[in-house]
């Protein structure tokens, strides 16, 4: 075939813009990590990656959503030793009280001023709040669960309604403890020692015993709704962990779906720099003779 | 009987055509870099021997060459070729104004990156869930409603540069028909030029060539087939004539061309300028194809021109719309129309802080149905981001209660009839894998029909291209003949210089 010297260029000017081209693609792989940047570059990956990206985002918002339930179920749990706290002290104040050859009127009311404290405390744990949460207020979470104007435990179907937090795919985890009634039995409770130890009376000790079998009773309540929440607190746990694994398993796969192999690009890279600079020099020596340089 | 001076003639031959040859070899090399130039050849052939033949013409012994003489100078051109370098042009021309397309399509939409429609959406399902645990929370509302209002942007933005895109594709469209007109009116002009010329006996190379140029470039456009007709007269053997341009249909094809007759082309229903939503056809006007029309159906797949009508839009054969952009278009609204909705619906069935009933989320803009243009987060609710329906409560104000915002972010998953069985995201997943599928066949179709086209244009310049060398080495052939025939002279000049002076001097 004639070859002449607009062939020799032309081909030469694809060859360098073809490498220049590939050199480019590789450049913007280096710099951004990725393997595509358009979904023309490789329609799978790329589609691929849209259901990686969401997979990542979507467990990465699970973790935020798993704070908040161990948020509320320690809060939860904490409160409600205090709770049992109180229970003990009360169990303590009747057994004493039951003790009535020994009562004398001052220590009689030494013990009907505890119980007003304790009370008030109860109610303060009652009306447990985490960040701007009332965390036993069902989903009546802005409402106290005890309200002071009405002297009364809210018992309004709301405030014994769960709250459910989701943290995977259509797993829901209760953080809300049903407690309302708890609570007013309690405060029941605490009322009724304050009256027998104000009367002085149980001269066969009969009722202060049925009374700290019922403490006995609350106390029961309240573990179990503490192995309630424990369990719960398990199962976050178990859920903490798949999360952790799912977001190492997203990642990864997003990773090997769009990641740039450093590795192999950079050998790409010097690959396509050493077809560049043959070519280059290729061109420099072919372009440059022709018969001119020979003739006088 | 010879004539004393015939030897001197038939050297006189040889300077002029070898300086002919020389004179021929410099505008190949003074044109070496002219885009579209063939190089010359001049045809040298002897001269009719003597004596002549006749009744009268004396014997003796055979032919005596009487000289050279250059019959004709001919470009070097093999019409082969370009009929194949044509063809190959009006693929690229496809399929590298597609490619480009797409890639404008891909620019706009964006993905995949931290800014598309795509992020948004998972922004704004992570701002729900956000919400759904934090529900009392007056932050996570307005995180929400911003977040939606996001997701609407994205859609706007996206539609508006998509539309903004198919316009300039529009102008591009009647551009080219311009160009095409232009191209045709320049080829019968030509035609004319050369009609005239011809039958003198002349060849004329250069407007062979710029008619060869214009044919090139009006191949990239349109799917062109070309014939020559014989300009008549004493015009030489070689010469081309005049080309008749057809424009080839999956039918018959439509002469445009014809000796000094054009037919001029015009987008059909765009009497104002503008184009129609969707391109129907075109109109011939004038010359051989007056009044035919040519409808997008009966358009070949192949050139620039049918390459934007396929990403701009046109009316097929069943009266169904079809087009690159407007197929996107009709996507982005459909995936904005069945989100909407879908989102209002379980919008509608939540409670807002207030214990009231869920307004529509979102709302379309003309309030008709929603589209990705119209498609914008309720005034109201941005407003008062307290009447995010965030609770399935259905007896009064639960402001703990988050079910509806979960629900709410289930939207994105849930299977979508409208959207062919598929969820939200993975409708616009497939929009965009389909977008890549095609950008990377048109990559490739462009790649390869380049690389023919390259090796078809090298084979052409094989033939037609002036190669430096090969000019050098001509020069000195043609040189040394020159040279050698006014030695002949010179010769010539000693033998008549014994006969004159040297003759008939016996006994002197």
């Amino acid at each position: 075939m004639r070859v002449t010297q607009s062939m020799l260029s032309q081909n030469m000017l694809r060859n360098l813009s073809s490498s220049y081209n590939k050199m480019g693609k590789l450049q913007e792989q280096l710099n951004t990590g990725k393997k595509v940047t358009r979904p023309s570059d490789d329609p799978v990956t790329v589609m691929k990656g849209m259901g990686y990206g969401m997979q990542v985002d979507k467990v990465e918002q699970y973790q935020k959503n798993m704070g908040e339930v161990n948020n509320w179920l320690d809060s939860s749990d904490d409160a409600l030793d205090g709770v049992g706290q109180v229970l003990q002290r009360l169990k303590e104040l009747a057994t004493n009280a039951s003790n009535t050859g020994a009562m004398t009127e001052s220590d009689r009311s030494a013990i009907k001023t505890e119980i007003d404290q304790l009370r008030e405390h109860l109610q303060d744990v009652a009306n447990t709040k985490v960040g701007d949460k009332h965390i036993f207020s069902g989903s009546m979470t802005d409402k106290p669960l005890y309200n002071k104007e009405n002297k009364s435990f809210e018992t309004g179907d709301a405030y014994k309604s769960d709250v459910s937090i989701e943290v995977f795919d259509g797993v829901n985890l209760r953080v809300s403890t049903d407690v309302s009634k708890m609570f007013s039995d309690i405060d029941g409770l605490l009322d009724k020692v304050k009256d027998l130890t104000g009367n002085g009376s149980s001269d066969d000790g009969n009722s202060f015993g049925k009374m700290i079998s019922d403490i006995d009773g609350q106390l029961d309540v309240v573990l179990s709704k503490r192995a309630d929440i424990g369990a719960r607190s398990n199962r976050a746990e178990l859920m903490h962990n798949r999360l952790e694994m799912q977001e190492g398993a997203a990642k990864k796969q997003r990773s090997q779906n769009e990641d740039v192999d450093y590795e192999k690009t950079i050998t790409d890279l010097i690959t396509s720099e050493s077809i560049h600079r043959a070519t280059l020099s290729v061109g420099a020596r072919i372009m440059q003779p022709s018969l001119m340089d020979f003739l006088r | 009987m010879r004539s004393t001076f015939m030897g001197l003639e038939t050297s006189k031959r040889g300077l002029y055509t070898q300086q002919s040859a020389l004179y021929t070899t410099g505008h190949n090399i003074g044109n070496a870099n002219t885009p579209g130039y063939s190089r010359q050849r001049v045809n040298m052939q002897s001269t009719s021997g003597f004596p002549g033949v006749g009744m009268n013409a004396g014997t003796m012994p055979g032919f005596l060459g009487t000289g050279v003489e250059a019959g004709s100078i001919q470009r070097i051109r093999d019409s082969f070729v370009d009929h194949q370098f044509r063809s190959e042009s009006t693929k690229l021309g496809y399929w590298e104004s597609r490619s480009n397309a797409i890639a404008q399509m891909e620019d706009v939409i964006g993905e995949p990156s931290e800014y598309g429609l795509q992020q948004s959406m998972s922004d704004f399902w992570q701002s729900l869930q956000t919400l759904a645990a934090n529900p009392e929370n007056g932050g996570a509302r307005a995180v929400v409603v911003e977040r939606g209002a996001a997701v609407a942007d994205s859609f706007n933005y996206i539609y508006k540069s998509v539309s903004e895109i198919k316009g300039n594709l529009g102008d591009e469209i009647d551009f080219g028909t311009k160009t095409i007109n232009s191209l045709l009116s320049q080829i019968g002009e030509l035609n004319k030029q050369i009609a005239t010329v011809e039958p003198n006996g002349y060849l004329p190379n250069d407007l062979y060539d710029a008619r060869d140029g214009l044919l090139d470039q009006l191949s990239s456009l349109v799917p062109i087939e070309t014939s020559y007709e014989k300009t008549g007269g004493r015009a030489p053997a070689i010469a081309e004539g005049t080309v008749t341009v057809k424009i080839k249909t999956t039918g018959d094809a439509i002469t445009v061309v014809q000796k000094t007759d054009v037919s001029q082309i015009s987008i059909d229903d765009t009497d104002d300028g503008a184009l129609p939503d969707f391109m129907t056809g075109f109109t011939f006007s004038g010359g051989p194809a007056d009044g035919e029309q040519l409808s997008v159906n009966e358009m070949v797949k192949s050139g620039e021109l049918k390459s934007l009508i396929d990403s701009y839009g046109y009316i097929d054969a069943d009266d169904n719309e079809i087009g690159l952009y407007p197929d996107m278009m009709t996507k982005l609204d459909k995936l904005a129309n069945e989100f909407a909705k879908e989102f209002n619906k379980v919008h509608q069935q939540g409670t807002d802080l207030e214990g009231k009933p869920g307004l529509p989320f979102f709302v379309a803009n003309d309030s008709g149905e929603f589209t990705a243009s119209s498609i914008a987060v309720n005034e109201v609710i941005r407003k008062d981001p307290n009447k995010l329906a965030a609770s399935d409560s259905t007896t009064g104000a639960e402001v703990g209660n988050g079910k509806n915002a979960k629900n709410l972010g289930d939207v994105f998953f849930a299977k979508n009839k409208e959207l062919d069985g598929s969820s939200v995201q993975g409708f616009y997943a497939q929009v965009i894998g389909q977008l890549g599928v095609e950008g990377q066949q048109a990559i490739k179709m462009t790649e390869s029909s380049g690389t023919l086209l390259l090796s078809v244009s090298n084979r052409r310049d094989s033939i037609s291209s002036v190669s430096l060398d090969e000019e050098m080495t001509d020069m000195i052939r043609f040189q040394q003949a020159y040279n050698a025939s006014a030695r002949m002279i010179t010769v010539m000049d000693e033998a008549l210089d014994k006969i004159i002076n040297g003759m008939g001097t016996v006994g002197r």
